[in-house]
């Protein structure tokens, strides 16, 4: 053991692998990379060491497994800065390539949510626009940033030590009731859809007949749902209908905290049966002012629906006010050393931050392989299915 | 060998590109994109002018799938971006025969495999909504051309069957063709205006094309191609590719829809009117007044005309397939091209003229937007201009 604390950790050279890999405390049924092992050891060190703080452990916990945060504005932010440089640093918006390796994040979702104002009728446009903007902003960090379009991709992401962006959500009036306009988004990396603001998402049935049908084709392309903001109904709806994991990319706890876009104990309950994803925002609006707000509702959402349903959001540049100590991509060290000091498993933490965003997509990724043998892309019209 | 066998030899070789063919909106006027209710696997004579047995039987190679959709509809976007999907189905449907392509170098990998390179381009500068980042949407879905206008004038851009506005292109025109060369986006000039091709071919760093045009000396139509302006294309690169439309290339058959439109005018209908009473006055028309017909000959006379003032390098064939109502003779549908082919040869073109005429003209030109794109993108970045900033 001692060897393994002492030495500084760099890759081992191959024949040294078995050795090193048998000597870890895990014992000798783990097959795992060199990397894994090295990686292994240095969280298990930083853990079990006496003297090490929750914020040590929780960065060491981070390098393992960093946050795939589930929604985060800088396109739209982006979209009115005349010159900006994330690689470097940039001061005017709260995202930049410093600050997400601070935070360790490794995955961030974007959000090509319109803003507010733009009219309806321009949205499939507008939203072209906003895919071009993703589009070249990444292109313009290919040291900081890499499109991902996959779950595989994150990780070849991760692996070259880029932060993987997953283009989405994007709204639904976004594919202007087409699904052909879908399968064009989607092939432009869109990957999370929000379904609402839509006459096929809501009223009584929560889906309309043809919502029902866009969410089988969403299904077949790997296209998530995102619930936050829908009503109820429509989450019952979907929870039920999809074949692939949902997502809530901005939804805290109702009960503690009454706002739209949060989630009821039962709606909670029922997400964790469907395997989905809570993605908890980091907003004093939707969380509360402080670090211990946020770490409350991430508590009562892993007991909701379970420690493989509850994930983070920072929804940083969306224009949202944040807790106090997570103003920025910097902040989830602190947050992750709270849930630590509260007894959160790491098991668990590695679920939250990384895990659960990581199933969730691969599980998209099966499911699609899986509907395109069965089923050819539909072309049915809202006029044919909701009259 | 009759000139018929030695045209389908050398199409085996040098098959045809096509500059522009309208199936995609065919299929969603006649059947909303039902695939299986016109599925060109098999004969659609009855239906349209193109499906895969006729377009094997033409020679062709390569096919530019126009994206085109109407300039009046409310939002042309979303409407695009549906044409875009249904190329994308068309293609997927038949792997046999059809085969994606965004590159020259795909366009010949296609040949090499026998199937038909399929390429798209967008058809009139409604399509992006005054948007370069529309623009850049619509090159990363893999449209390769954007003819700048229909028939309508858009904000930036005259038409040539319009009334004049911007004189030509404006300052915003010029961006959007500069953005078009950044990308590897051709620049398409049929359709528009003669100001606005002189304008373009003043802006523009890399080849245009006209993706469906023919020759206005010799058949005097807005929609043809005026001397001095082919004359540019031996120094700009690009190249012509003639059309086949009746109303464009026969002299008799402009003059007689001239009339035959203001004959309507006349009975109280839109000239373009369907409707049953409109067509009853139409036929009458017709009764009295024979609809003139052109031939594969009048085609090889622009053809001849516009080798003559642009040279062998800049030619092309655009049919227009599906977005005409009329074809001449022996050009009914896409199986047609051999006939053209042979009645060159007849008219004394060569072998290695011919085999620039249908295939290799047109992947230099592709291929030459590619090499200028890269070069723009090494020291340009995507330009975030809007039509308020250039045209005020």
């Amino acid at each position: 053991m001692a060897d393994l604390h002492d030495e500084p950790h760099t890759l081992p050279e191959v024949g040294e692998l078995d050795d090193e890999a048998q000597a870890a405390p895990f014992g000798p049924y783990a097959p795992l990379t060199a990397e894994e092992a090295a990686e292994v050891a240095e969280a298990v060190q930083a853990a079990h060491e006496p003297e090490s703080t929750p914020l040590e452990r929780a960065r060491a916990l981070l390098a393992m497994h960093p946050v795939a945060d589930g929604y985060s504005g800088l396109p739209s932010a982006l979209r009115h800065l005349p010159c900006y440089d994330l690689q470097l640093g940039e001061s005017a918006v709260d995202t930049d390539v410093p600050r997400l390796r601070r935070g360790n994040v490794g995955a961030l979702l974007w959000s090509l949510h319109l803003p507010e104002g733009l009219v309806a009728d321009r949205a499939v446009g507008a939203t072209l626009e906003q895919l071009d903007l993703a589009r070249s902003v990444i292109a313009a960090h290919p040291e900081g940033l890499r499109l991902a379009r996959s779950a595989g991709q994150i990780i070849d992401a991760r692996n070259c030590g880029r932060v993987a962006v997953v283009l989405g959500p994007a709204t639904a009036a976004a594919l202007d009731d087409s699904l052909g306009i879908l399968r064009v988004l989607h092939s432009l990396g869109l990957r999370v859809l929000t379904l609402t603001g839509t006459s096929w998402a809501g009223g009584e049935a929560g889906l309309t007949r043809f919502g029902e049908e866009v969410v089988r084709e969403m299904n077949r392309l790997g296209v998530l749902a995102d619930l936050s903001g829908a009503c109820d109904l429509t989450v019952g709806r979907v929870l039920t209908l999809s074949k692939t994991p949902v997502l809530c990319t901005r939804s805290a706890a109702r009960a503690l905290r009454p706002h739209p876009a949060n989630l009821s104990d039962e709606l909670l309950a029922g997400l964790g049966e469907a395997r989905g994803l809570c993605l908890v925002p980091l907003t004093a609006e939707q969380t509360g002012p402080g670090l211990r707000d946020v770490a409350d509702h991430l508590d009562h959402v892993r007991a909701m629906a379970g420690p493989a349903c509850v994930g983070l959001s920072g929804l940083y540049d969306s224009g949202a006010a944040h807790p106090q100590g997570l103003a920025d991509a910097s902040g989830y060290p602190h947050l992750i050393a709270e849930l630590l000091r509260r007894g959160w498993p790491e098991t668990d933490i590695a679920l939250l931050t990384w895990g659960n965003v990581q199933r969730v997509l691969r599980t998209a990724d099966f499911t699609a392989r899986a509907a395109q043998d069965r089923r050819e892309p539909s072309t049915v019209r809202i006029a044919e299915l909701d009259g | 060998m009759t000139s018929q066998d030695a045209a389908r030899e050398l199409l085996r070789e040098f098959p045809v590109v096509d500059g522009h063919n309208d199936l995609p909106w065919a299929l969603r006027e006649q059947v909303r994109y039902d695939l299986d209710a016109r599925d060109i696997a098999g004969h659609q004579q009855a239906h349209l002018h193109t499906d895969i047995p006729r377009l094997r039987a033409g020679g062709v190679g390569a096919q530019y799938w126009s994206v085109y959709v109407r300039a009046d509809l409310p939002d042309a976007v979303p409407a695009t971006l549906e044409q875009i999907d249904c190329v994308r189905r068309l293609i997927a449907r038949h792997p046999r025969d059809l085969r994606a392509a965004l590159t020259a170098a795909d366009m010949e990998t296609a040949r090499a495999e026998g199937r038909i390179a399929s390429l798209m381009g967008a058809e009139g500068g409604h399509s992006i909504a005054n948007s370069l980042g529309t623009l850049r949407g619509l090159y990363a879905l893999g449209v390769r051309y954007m003819t700048l206008t229909h028939n309508d004038n858009v904000d930036w851009a005259d038409s040539a069957t319009d009334v004049p506005k911007a004189g030509g292109l404006s300052a915003f025109g010029r961006e959007v063709v500069r953005e078009m060369n950044r990308e590897g986006m051709l620049v398409d000039l049929s359709h528009v205006a003669a100001t606005t091709m002189r304008d373009a071919l003043d802006a523009t760093a890399a080849p245009v094309i006209f993706s469906h045009s023919s020759a206005r000396a010799v058949c005097d139509h807005p929609r043809n191609i005026p001397d001095d302006v082919l004359g540019r294309l031996a120094a700009n690169g690009g190249m012509a590719m003639v059309t086949f439309v009746p109303k464009f290339v026969l002299q008799a058959a402009v003059d007689w829809t001239a009339a035959a439109d203001d004959n309507m005018r006349a009975n109280g209908f839109h000239h373009l009117a369907t409707t049953a009473e409109a067509m009853k006055v139409h036929r009458a028309f017709e009764e009295t007044n024979p609809r003139p017909i052109a031939t594969v000959a009048t085609v090889a006379d622009h053809l001849d005309h516009m080798r003559e003032v642009a040279g062998i390098d800049h030619l092309g064939i655009g049919g227009d397939y599906d977005g005409t109502a009329f074809t001449p003779d022996g050009l009914d549908d896409v199986s047609g091209y051999p006939n053209l082919i042979a009645e060159l040869l007849d008219r004394g073109w060569s072998r290695p003229d011919l085999a620039k005429l249908t295939w290799q003209n047109a992947v230099r030109v592709l291929g030459a937007a590619e090499d200028v794109a890269r070069d723009l993108q090494a020291t340009r970045s995507p330009s975030h201009a809007t039509i308020e900033s250039l045209d005020g």
